[in-house]
């Protein structure tokens, strides 16, 4: 498809979940352990077979590093190795749906209808043999295989070579999970012969979430449509979501549509508000209506700044000065500064608002920055406008 | 009749390559029986051949045999006379 005339996107497509990005940034370490794991099929693949464990929260890179290592080292040559993903979830658990759609992987048009998970899983080491293939099998979202087949199901999978005295050793597993407590329902051997090697995904750092995301918007946007400010707070807050690179680049996708839509030929922080106002909850009224008049007007000076400056943070002072405009137009003497503190305790409390310190350069001196997490800010000043008039 | 059945059963094997009996049967609208015997009768004359994996029993052309890959090479070409070209 084209870009649309005027569009901040360039290929839209870079920021589906299904794409796998060209590289992985902060994953390098463990796709090299993964590799490391997996060195003996390059050499001497015959003998034996690996059992990799990749444990990490939502959105840590789970699924892209095993596609990306699959990708890797298949296109090495050599040894015939091939890479089967398969979602366990998809497949809702179920070893035999899981296991038909591995075989047809390898043999398009094999009749698998009133077979056994068993007998697929014999019918498919036999297929290897005749084609002489390594494979390495993924199971992502591994829990749900364990939910619905038990210990039973992994244990096959686990000990395919028992029945095989001889011949050679066909398939390793890749088991990508989120906890590893969902293995504690597995006897005690099977257990430990998946965990002997695991690879773990830390949640990402606010700063390799910008790693990611910068190389998003190079593929994804065109020149100059994001700037650094709006990639940080996205980073931001898809860092307090847990360091999750999916909730990041969907909300950089969203914030660009809000863009788009809004004919905007750059996407702000306030785009990335907007969109993410549509994915988290929206603040209550409720809470909106319980806050006192002065709280009501710090809070509309917020909405303001950030309507009117293209910034994802303010500073404390930069919002006094906001606040003491709007106290003149209402007509009011402002607040104090340790007032003003309080408030803002108070509706960072409420998730109203967010705050964090930043330390200055050569570590003097600390300033407290507001930003809006999830709110756009001209939705907010809309909303005060309205309860202020009632009052 | 017979060679009729035989013909359709190699057009299909042809095109999908290895299929177990039953899916063959469905395929030329023939009983299980009937075309088990035709089976049977290909593979006596070397043209197919069968493999087994469990309870499932494949036919396809067998590769090592002149006749056979002649066979198949003579319907691909027929019936990419039949199709008009893309
Ligand atoms: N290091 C990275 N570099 C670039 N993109 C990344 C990186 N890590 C994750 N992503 C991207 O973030 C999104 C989420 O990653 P992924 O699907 O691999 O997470 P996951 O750990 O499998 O999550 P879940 O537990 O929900 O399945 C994907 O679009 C993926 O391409
Ligand atoms: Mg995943």
């Amino acid at each position: 498809m084209l870009p649309r005339l005027g569009s901040v996107f360039k290929d839209e497509s870079k920021l589906d979940i299904s794409y796998v990005p060209r590289r992985l940034p902060h994953r390098e370490k463990e796709l090299r352990i993964l590799f490391e794991f997996f060195s003996f099929l390059l050499r001497d693949p015959l003998r034996m077979t690996q059992k990799v464990l990749i444990v990490g929260d939502v959105g840590t890179g789970k699924t892209a590093l095993a596609q990306k290592f699959g990708e890797d080292i298949t296109r090495l040559g050599g040894v015939n190795i091939k890479y089967v993903h398969v979602n366990c979830r998809q497949y809702r658990g179920s070893l035999f749906l899981l296991l038909s759609n591995v075989l047809s992987a390898f043999h398009p048009s094999f009749p698998k209808r009133g077979l056994s998970a068993e007998e697929l899983l014999n019918i498919l080491l036999q297929v290897m043999d005749e084609q002489n293939v390594y494979t390495i099998l993924t199971l992502d979202e591994f829990e749900s295989l364990i939910d619905k087949e038990g210990s039973e199901a992994v244990y096959k999978l686990t000990r395919l070579q028992e029945s095989r005295i001889g011949k050679p050793h066909r398939i390793s597993l890749i088991c990508i999970l989120k906890n590893l407590e969902f293995l504690n329902t597995l006897d005690a051997s099977t257990r430990s012969s998946l965990q002997s090697n695991i690879v773990y995904l830390e949640r990402y750092t606010q700063d390799q979430l910008v790693d990611i995301l910068n190389d998003r918007v190079q593929i994804a946007f065109n020149p100059n449509t994001v700037p650094d400010d709006t990639v940080n707070l996205i980073a931001e807050l898809a860092h307090s979501e847990g360091g999750n690179a999916r909730f990041a680049i969907e909300l950089l996708w969203r914030a660009g549509k809000y863009a788009d839509a809004e004919g905007m030929r750059v996407v702000t922080p306030d785009c990335v508000r907007k969109a993410a106002s549509s994915t988290f909850a929206m603040i209550r009224k409720s809470d909106l209506v319980q806050l006192n008049f002065h709280e009501k007007l710090f809070l509309l000076s917020i909405a303001r700044f950030f309507k009117e400056n293209e910034e994802a943070y303010a500073s404390l002072s930069e919002i006094e000065q906001a606040y003491a405009i709007t106290c003149e137009e209402y007509g009011v003497q402002p607040y104090t500064h340790t007032q003003l503190w309080n408030y803002l305790q108070n509706l960072s409390a409420l998730g109203i608002v967010k705050k964090k310190v930043s330390i200055a350069e050569g570590g003097r001196g600390r300033t407290t920055l507001v930003y809006l997490p999830s709110i756009s800010a001209s939705e907010l000043e809309k909303e005060l406008v309205e309860l202020l008039e009632k009052n | 009749m017979g060679s009729r059945m035989r013909l359709k059963i190699l057009r299909i094997l042809t095109r999908i390559g290895e299929l177990n009996v039953s899916e063959i049967a469905r395929r030329v609208g023939g009983d299980h029986k009937t075309v088990k015997e035709h089976l049977k009768i290909l593979e006596e004359n070397g043209i197919l051949q069968h493999k087994t994996y469990g309870r499932i029993c494949l036919y396809r052309f067998n590769p090592n045999s002149p006749k056979a890959m002649a066979i198949q090479k003579f319907i691909e070409e027929w019936e990419s006379l039949e199709k008009p070209h893309a």
